[in-house]
């Protein structure tokens, strides 16, 4: 699960250049965040192995380490470790390759790790002169970050859902609303909010995806606003690291960072009693941001809520084998998002029915939906008794979703480069190799030497490389 | 020397290929950059959605021609 929800943040950060990687590497609490939620385990070993080395390790040595059938695996890690610039290589004078970890990862990850240094980026805990009210419980944190995030979700879904603007109550600031608009999650048709294909994507994910997913968009916001990536980004690596229920100072914040406070707080990620307070609470979906445990504001948090929260309704939808659903549900966001993939027919106080159609599902398609998000949906919250069973989704039901998608869409995208013209034959099986290798290799026709991939940047670099190495010899 | 090409790929079957080269050639050629094998085809990445859309207009026109078949029922109630 944390690694579907952290994906993306790995994604944007590897697209980040050297110099904002050097000065981000510089905070050891954004150097451990980095490390503990974002590498794959095989890349948290290399580092680990390397992390006191005094000096570089010759390339051959480092793959000694590996079997040899092991190098997709390999180089899958190192190159992730390139990307993030966190090892370097450099060919000695007798020509070999030797690897080391980027000096400031280096430092900071020990510092993290030993607690030395006073570089106060974890946080630091509010006195009691600045708090100067009781402290609040985490209860009340976990129901102002639902309160606020569920707002967020149910203002995209509303359009869909056919709720008349103003109908319900929604909580969510301006700034928050541009934000969902820059994502492109809602676009507003005729002043109301219609959710967008990525919008649909956005509402099926878990929570912890959600946050990353929104806060990549206000990285990308901050950016053209002119805030420094590098301070957002380790603020909410800092964030990750604080402790829920602890109230922190403000004093050593930047005002950047403050002005984040103002942003962060509308979404619920954290708390704070008023605009001009001196401490700021995390929230739940704070403290979990870099962290592997659930930040469903509703798994384990609900536990003790009466309202209608997510938690509560795990497990609440019932389908049956002629397509029937019912739901025991009375929140709206629930409702809201089963009518974007099915017909509803009825509302009880405690429960609405309905019925999956092709129409349905087709519309669903249509506004980017898959049928496997829609399945897993269902099957995430099928009700206890339909979870006996296993699958818990009746086959036919899970076979028709499937097959009205392929109706409505028939064909499979994928964007990227193609590679051809290779000089001979061992060139061409090389860079295939070497594309597979890697995970990037979607499609490929030996007979005309040439295969298409996802991503060209390490391709590229490979071939420099080799053309270096040829051209030294 | 190798060369790279920026584009999508599209992966379909060859019957809803056909359809895609046809729309391209009624379309000046506007979409397709190369038709790689039976089942893929690299398309101009901006147009993709649009050749999407085409392809979803042109499938509507076919469906219609055959019979409709009978919705599901919403009999119960």
């Amino acid at each position: 699960m944390s690694a579907s929800s952290s994906i993306q943040a790995l994604e944007y950060l590897q697209g980040l250049p050297l110099q904002t990687h050097r000065k981000l590497y510089e905070a050891p609490s954004t150097v451990l965040a980095v490390f503990r939620c974002m590498l794959p385990h095989l890349a948290k070993s290399i580092v680990m192995a390397m992390l006191y080395m005094p000096s570089a390790l010759p390339a051959a040595d480092l793959e000694a380490w590996f079997k040899p059938s092991a190098r997709r695996e390999r180089e899958q890690a190192l190159s992730i470790l390139d990307r993030l610039h966190i090892l370097t290589s450099k060919r000695e004078d007798d020509r070999s390759l030797s690897y080391s970890l980027s000096q400031g990862f280096q430092r900071s990850l020990r510092q993290a790790i030993e607690g030395s240094g006073t570089h106060r980026t974890f946080g630091v805990p509010a006195t009691k002169a600045e708090r100067r009210e009781e402290k609040l419980g985490i209860d009340f944190l976990d129901q102002h970050a639902r309160t606020q995030w569920e707002g967020i979700l149910f203002f995209m879904v509303s359009g869909a859902a056919g709720f008349a603007p103003g109908s319900v109550k929604m909580d969510v600031g301006p700034g928050t609303k541009q934000l969902l608009h820059k994502g492109d999650l809602v676009r507003t048709v005729h002043e109301t909010p219609k959710i967008t294909k990525e919008g649909f994507t956005f509402v099926l994910q878990e929570t912890n995806a959600q946050v990353w997913n929104l806060l990549i968009v206000y990285l990308r916001m901050g950016h053209e606003l002119g805030m420094s990536e590098t301070e957002v980004l380790s603020f909410l690596f800092m964030l990750g690291s604080l402790e829920l229920g602890q109230d922190y100072s403000t004093s050593t914040l930047s005002d950047t960072q403050l002005q984040m406070l103002d942003d962060l707080s509308a979404m619920g990620i954290v708390y704070r009693s008023s605009k001009d307070s001196r401490t700021f609470y995390p929230t739940r979906l704070a403290t979990t941001l870099t962290s592997d445990s659930g930040a469903l504001p509703g798994t384990d948090i609900s536990t003790n809520e009466k309202t209608d929260s997510k938690a509560q309704n795990k497990g609440f939808i019932i389908v049956e084998t002629n397509y029937r659903l019912y739901a025991y549900t009375n929140s709206l966001i629930q409702i809201a998002i089963l009518s974007l993939f099915t017909k509803l027919q009825h509302r009880f106080p405690n429960l609405v029915s309905g019925k999956l159609t092709k129409e349905s599902v087709h519309r669903a398609v249509q506004s980017g939906i898959t049928s496997a998000q829609i399945i897993s949906y269902l099957t995430t919250y099928a009700h206890p008794q339909m979870q006996k069973s296993n699958p818990p989704l009746p086959p036919t039901v899970m076979d028709q979703i499937r097959l009205w998608e392929y109706e409505g869409e028939r064909v499979e995208v994928t964007t990227g480069y193609l590679m051809r013209e290779f000089g001979s034959e061992v060139e061409y099986r090389d860079v295939q190799g070497y594309a597979e290798a890697l995970g990037v290799l979607v499609w490929k026709n030996d007979a005309e030497r040439c295969f298409f991939v996802s991503h060209v940047e390490q391709i590229s670099a490979y071939l420099k490389k080799k053309k270096e190495g040829r051209g030294g010899r | 020397m190798v060369k790279a090409i920026r584009g999508t790929l599209v992966k379909c079957d060859a019957s809803i290929k056909a359809m895609l080269v046809d729309i391209d050639s009624k379309n000046n050629n506007e979409y397709i950059i190369e038709e790689l094998d039976e089942e893929h085809i690299l398309v101009k990445e901006t147009k993709i959605n649009q050749l999407k859309a085409r392809l979803n207009e042109a499938s509507c026109c076919m469906m219609k021609t055959h019979l409709k078949e009978p919705e599901s029922s919403d009999s119960d109630s």
